[in-house]
């Protein structure tokens, strides 16, 4: 893991300072069904390819932000704040 | 004797300097300058240590740190390097692999047996009969590996160093020097690595005074950085380069990597090509023109270039007698040695030092004899690429060359040098330059007279050469033919594995282990190619290397394990603890109070007095927003919008499966403010935990980790309200401060926001204060105290208290599977409210209801159980002890176990057992200390 990671806040910086919050879910709510809610907490996509994922500048300004990274190139197009992801983003929630 | 000759020009060595070191216990004459190698070479020390699996007596080889056989334990640490590991004063050496010495190794018997070791032989002669293997295992174990693992716990410690430069160069030879000049003076910031201690590369081997100076001046006058001793051993994704010395690793992550790493001289194949006194030319020159040493004085060179003969040259003007064998039909004519034109070496002979050859036509089945005390392989050298390849260049077979050379290099990557092909420091130096330039151009920083120049300098770098002639893949004669060195694989070895269908090199090398070794193939790939390609009636064209990996050179562990360092928190009272005898404790990062002056006058203190605990390692959370009330609301079960503000609740903070996170005291401060406190060892977690959902639910709120902000006491007993009137102005009477109160005021005169509660189950106030003045508000508590029989009390008193009032402490007393059902909390799951963590899981758990729970139980006995301790009903395991103390109060030991729900029943009685001890215990659901907690109330 030694590619680096934009920061909305801090700018371009190591992996390392940085800490994995894994790909994005949608939480299942307190009305889901058992198979929704089953999928949710233990199930993963686990894709090879584009991700959204979760990540937090741990050794930085610790914000909580996503990032669209591929999983197999570690190529990261985008990252952003919760607040000014894409309207068309499902609800994401940490794993 | 001594093989040292008269002082030269360029010597590297201070002979008026001497330096003195032991080699297995005896004293070696050393100088200033000197590598332990040309130190043992000048002592006429030939055997620098026995081989991996035959124990054969091996010698100094290539002086460059590319080959195992001058592996020695140096000051303990096994596996160092001899021939480029500087001399100094008191050093103890020992040379590995052998006893009782290297001279009279009694384990070399095993290359009379040889026939036994076949590759593989471990998979194969060891599995029958199977009840031979336990006695033959630990034999096999004592006699493999390499060196002495020091027993010693730590060394120097390593830094980790991360550099950004604008250009890596990788080797400081000619070609890395001329880019990292070109480079540097066209503005850019340069980092050049270096493994051997001296800049120069193959010009070291040259003669005459620092025949690498006017470079390397050129490169550090333009600002480049020269790191030597320092060698690059892999490159890893970004790229970055993975680099080592004996005080750091270095990750380096350049925009542009400019790798000159240079040739790597490759054994010729023949019986005994092993023996000591066979060395390539690099060590013979640079034994000679850098430590003044003459390692033979009878030397036979083996060559197909001019190279040999500059060999041959130097070693005649040293004093040596030379003769050359010229594989070239049309060899040059010897100034002042004999040439056999047409000739290899077939064989060699010596027990334990090279003392004849056999020279003859190539395939020839015999020749002349030639008596000799040094024989040398000179200018078969192979393109040192492994570094290159890691970086995702493609390498392709070069006819003309006869090696393996870079085709297709990743972008920003710059192959210069022999690497590359050239056979002149004139080309290699243009290539540099010409890398150098490119690195600036594309840099935006390419300096005016670029153009200019690169029309001459692509002219120079052109690579021209006679086509290359390589040795016979072979020899002729009796004897072991060595391909590999490290792993003590020979030629029929090879052959063999081949016919068992092992036909590739990658296949090989995983069943014969060639190129496996500490050397990872930089003395074995060309030969081990080329008689794969023999075996398997292909060509060394054909013939793929094996895959380059790191480590591409030896790093030791200690220098990947980095320092160690060990976080450590104090709170700002820690002095006052210590001054007042504390006995002082590991609490995750925190160092904290044990006890005092003892755990049950402590208990006592608190049950009938006061005590005074420094609590400042709780975590704290400001959380402050619009949307304050609502995350709470959502992080726990409990209810908190119509919570007054000054008012406490404890909090349980569940995860989505219903499972216990977190506990802990949740004050109202303002309408849009709370002060949250979790379990000291979780604060960083929670954290985590808690801005997480903040940031998925997009939530206005402001939480900030305040631990260390704030200091914080806990007040606890009969008598602390009376210790709080003396230290503040505000009324902390029961109508004024209730139970579960919260209260901004002066303490000590310090602002402070006090609560009222009390994990120990008296009366009590935790009062939380800017950390600043921890020391302060300590003093004047206990001073205020000293009328009312203050005393402090530490953890493990804490833990009795707590304990007798059967407050359980998450992640002691529950794990990832605990639910608020099982331990009792329930009532605090307000399952009518919105959505909240765990809320979905919480309605199916309350469907089922807890299949075990946490019970408070007593029992007898003199023997405490310890955590983990089982509960047994009737033989069987049904559960376990989390927690266990004494307790004065209920005078017998208390505690908190894991029962099946069926007996979660008062007086239900089991079994404890640990190891061969062994108590009764029964269930007690009240607390054992105040269980209507009037106290806590009062």
């Amino acid at each position: 893991m030694t590619f680096l990671i934009h920061c909305p806040n801090c700018g371009l910086r190591e992996a390392l300072e940085f800490s994995y919050g894994g790909e994005t879910t949608t939480r299942a709510g307190d009305t889901s069904s058992e198979r929704e809610f089953t999928d949710y907490l233990y199930y993963r996509e686990n894709v090879n390819g584009w991700q959204t994922e979760w990540w937090l500048h741990r050794d930085g300004c610790r914000v909580w932000f996503l990032a669209e990274r591929h999983t197999f190139t570690n190529e990261i197009r985008a990252t952003y704040l919760s607040a000014d992801r894409p309207a068309d983003d499902a609800e994401g929630a940490p794993a | 004797m001594s093989a040292r000759i008269p002082p030269r020009d360029g010597e590297s060595i201070r002979r008026d300097r001497p330096i003195r070191f032991t080699l297995d216990g005896k004293r070696i004459s050393a100088f200033e300058g000197d590598t332990i190698g040309s130190a043992v070479a000048a002592a006429d020390v030939g055997i620098t240590g026995r081989s991996f699996k035959y124990h054969r007596p091996r010698g100094l080889f290539c002086m460059t740190g590319s080959c195992p056989n001058c592996l020695m334990q140096v000051d303990g640490i096994p596996n160092i390097r001899a021939c480029t590991e500087p001399v100094r004063d008191g050093m103890k050496v020992e040379r590995q692999n052998a006893w009782p010495s290297a001279n009279r190794d009694i384990h070399g018997w095993l290359n009379q047996v040889s026939f036994m070791m076949p590759p593989g032989f471990y998979y194969k002669i060891f599995q029958h009969p199977k009840w031979a293997w336990p006695t033959v295992e630990p034999f096999i174990r004592s006699k493999a590996g390499l060196g002495k693992v020091p027993r010693a716990e730590d060394h120097e410690p390593r830094e980790r160093i991360t550099l950004h430069p604008d250009v890596v160069v990788i080797g400081a030879g000619a070609a890395g020097l001329a880019a990292a000049a070109e480079a540097a003076t066209a503005g850019l910031d340069v980092v050049v690595l270096e493994q051997a201690e001296e800049p120069g590369g193959a010009l070291l081997r040259e003669a005459g005074t620092d025949p690498a100076g006017d470079l390397r001046d050129a490169a550090e006058a333009a600002g480049a950085r020269l790191l030597t001793g320092t060698a690059a051993f892999g490159v890893f994704e970004g790229p970055v380069i993975a680099a080592a010395n004996a005080a750091a690793l270095y990750r380096i992550r350049a925009r542009h990597i400019v790798v000159a790493t240079g040739g790597i001289e490759q054994p010729a194949v023949f019986p005994n090509n092993d023996l000591p006194g066979v060395m390539l030319s690099s060590a013979v020159e640079i034994l000679i023109h850098r430590f003044g040493v003459l390692p033979g004085q009878q030397a036979v060179v083996l060559t197909a270039s001019d190279a040999g003969h500059r060999t041959a040259r130097t070693l005649v003007e040293a004093g040596a007698t030379v003769s050359v064998a010229d594989l070239r039909a049309d060899a040059p004519a010897g100034e002042g040695y004999r040439v056999a034109s047409g000739t290899t070496i077939l064989s060699a002979s010596g027990r334990r030092h090279v003392t004849g050859v056999t020279v003859g036509a190539p395939g020839a089945e015999a020749g002349t004899d030639v008596a000799c005390d040094l024989v040398v392989l000179a200018g078969f050298s192979a393109p040192s690429t492994n570094l290159l390849s890691m970086s995702g260049a493609d390498v392709a077979f070069d006819e003309r060359a006869q090696a393996f050379l870079p085709v297709q290099l990743p972008e920003n990557v710059h192959a210069v040098g022999a690497v590359a092909g050239t056979t002149t420091t004139e080309a290699a130096v243009a290539q540099g330059r010409l890398a150098g330039l490119d690195a600036a151009a594309r840099l935006g920083a390419s300096p005016k007279d670029a153009v200019a120049r690169i029309d001459a300098l692509r002219a120079e770098a052109a690579i021209a050469g006679d086509p290359v002639i390589l040795p016979p893949e072979v020899g002729s004669g009796a004897g072991k033919q060595f391909a590999c060195l490290c792993m003590d694989v020979t030629d029929k070895e090879l052959k063999k594995a081949v016919t068992e269908g092992f036909s590739s090199m990658e296949l090989l090398k995983r069943y014969t282990t060639i190129t496996m070794g500490p050397c990872q193939g930089k003395a074995c790939m060309v030969p081990s190619q080329r008689l794969c390609a023999r075996a398997t009636g292909s060509t060394f064209a054909e013939t793929k290397r094996t895959t380059s990996r790191p480590p591409w050179t030896p790093v030791e562990l200690g220098t990947l394990a980095g320092a160690r360092r060990t976080p450590r928190k104090e709170t700002t009272m820690h002095d006052l603890h210590t001054g007042a005898g504390a006995e002082i404790m590991w609490a995750g990062d925190w160092r904290r109070p044990h006890h005092f002056a003892g755990p049950e006058a402590e208990v006592e203190a608190v049950r009938t007095k006061v005590g005074l605990i420094d609590v400042s390692t709780l975590g704290k959370f400001r959380v402050q927003g619009p949307g304050a009330v609502e995350l709470l609301e959502r992080l726990y079960p409990n209810r908190f919008a119509e919570q007054p503000i000054g008012r406490v609740r404890y909090g349980v903070m569940l995860n989505d499966e219903g499972v216990i996170v977190d506990d802990g005291a949740v004050v109202r401060v303002a309408d849009d403010e709370f002060f949250v406190t979790v379990t000291s060892g979780n604060t960083g977690a929670l954290e985590r935990w808690m801005t997480w959902w903040q940031a998925d639910w997009n939530l206005d709120v402001r939480l900030l980790n305040v631990t260390g902000a704030f200091g914080a006491v806990n007040l606890a007993g009969p008598g602390s309200r009376e210790v709080m009137a003396e230290v503040t102005d505000a009324d902390v009477s029961a109508d004024a401060l209730p139970y579960l109160g919260a209260v901004h005021m002066d303490v000590a005169g310090v602002p402070a926001l006090v609560l009222r509660i009390g994990f120990v189950g008296e009366l009590g106030y935790e009062i939380h204060f800017p950390s600043m003045y921890g020391e302060h508000v300590w003093q004047t508590l206990m001073e205020a105290g000293s009328d009312h029989g203050i005393r402090p009390f530490g953890l493990e008193a804490q833990r009795i208290l707590r304990l007798e009032k059967q407050h359980i402490l998450v992640g002691q007393d529950t794990d990832a599977e605990s639910d608020p059902f099982e331990v009792g909390l329930g009532w605090m799951v307000k399952a009518d409210k919105d959505d909240f963590l765990g809320k979905r899981s919480l309605a199916d758990l309350a469907q089922t209801g807890p299949k075990e729970r946490l019970v408070g139980f007593t029992a007898s006995g003199a023997w405490l159980p310890p955590e983990g301790a089982s509960i047994v009903h009737e033989g069987t395991w049904v559960g376990r002890v989390t927690s266990a103390r004494r307790s004065a109060a209920a005078g017998c030991i208390v505690g908190l176990a894991w029962v099946p729900a069926g007996w979660a029943v008062e007086g239900t009685a089991f079994d404890i057992w640990f190891g061969e001890s062994t108590t009764q215990g029964s269930v007690a659901l009240q607390p054992f200390y105040d269980p209507e907690g009037a106290k806590l109330r009062s």
